[in-house]
């Protein structure tokens, strides 16, 4: 019989890994869009609101097709981990997984409706982004959770 | 992952060549990944203090916070799968070895704290700059070590 506890080891890991991904994603976002100049994070949102970078389809592009497919093959393994959950329904997995897809599709586009000139205000980037940080986290804890 | 767990593939030649070739492959990358750290943030503790701190007589200004917390990023991603895979192959191979649990928490705990000490490093006080190089060099390495365990226990005939 092979020990399948072992294998709880690296997946707690991955899942700190994970959070520290997020952390720093959400900061090089907000660095992106003048956090380190004068005043902080509440300065910076503000500013979002107001008045979003402009930022070139170029730019968005170079942005988003590595997510494209890291935060899916990244969304894919952690929540793959619930197939195997005893804890946690099947339906509330299933769910959430795919409500976390449909987050993270809205959180990668959002920034193209500001730079297509759909939006004025960046107050979609911050809604899709809280959503999907979110939403991540709390799957992070439930497969926390089943381990 | 679980047909890799639970079905019996002991005795599978195509599972042991696969599996093989993905630490062989990630073997290439920790090679390639020292030398890449070794352009962009510096091979000896001068060069690194350069990178971080930027250097008056040679008029070198330090990296902005923007370029490294970005090599950081991925810094962490491409850590977390690497590692990911080889401790999954090395828990199905090992898993009677004594040590390894004490190798898979130093390997992933290493992992982890050397890209969170370079980011310490350019904000923190320089023992982190120390910490880095040590936990940098220390997980390339020990990685190594579990890829070579690995190979020497896969059975190819």
């Amino acid at each position: 019989m092979k020990n399948l506890s072992l294998y709880h080891i690296p997946i707690g890991y991955m899942l700190l890994y994970t959070v520290f991904i997020l952390a720093t994603g959400v900061w090089l976002f907000l660095l992106s869009l003048g956090l380190s100049g004068s005043g902080g994070i509440m300065a910076t949102v503000q500013k979002i609101l107001s008045s979003p970078e402009p930022k070139s389809l170029q730019h968005f592009m170079e942005v988003t097709t590595p997510h494209m497919f890291s935060m899916g093959a990244l969304l894919f393994v952690v929540a793959h981990f619930m197939l195997f959950s005893t804890k946690i329904s099947q339906r509330t997995s299933l769910i959430i997984s795919m409500l976390l897809f449909v987050f993270l599709l809205f959180n990668i586009f959002s920034y193209g409706t500001i730079s297509l000139g759909f939006v004025v205000s960046g107050w979609i980037k911050l809604l899709s982004m809280f959503l999907f940080v979110g939403m991540f986290l709390l799957l992070l804890g439930i497969v926390a959770v089943s381990l | 992952m679980k047909f890799l767990v639970t079905k019996d593939l002991a005795h599978s030649r195509l599972l042991a060549y696969l599996m093989g070739s993905v630490v062989f492959a990630i073997v290439l990358y920790l090679v390639m990944d020292m030398v890449l750290h070794s352009y962009v943030i510096g091979s000896d503790i001068a060069g690194i203090h350069s990178t971080l701190y930027g250097n008056a007589e040679t008029f070198e200004e330090p990296i902005l916070i923007d370029s490294l917390l970005l090599q950081v990023h991925i810094d962490l991603f491409m850590t977390m799968f690497a590692l990911l895979i080889l401790t999954s192959v090395y828990i199905r191979l090992h898993e009677k070895t004594k040590m390894l649990r004490v190798t898979v928490h130093t390997l992933l705990l290493l992992g982890i704290t050397s890209p969170i000490s370079l980011l310490l490093a350019y904000f923190g006080p320089e023992v982190f700059v120390y910490l880095w190089e040590v936990t940098f060099f220390v997980w390339h390495t020990l990685a190594f070590v579990v890829s070579f365990m690995i190979f020497r226990r896969l059975n190819f005939k």
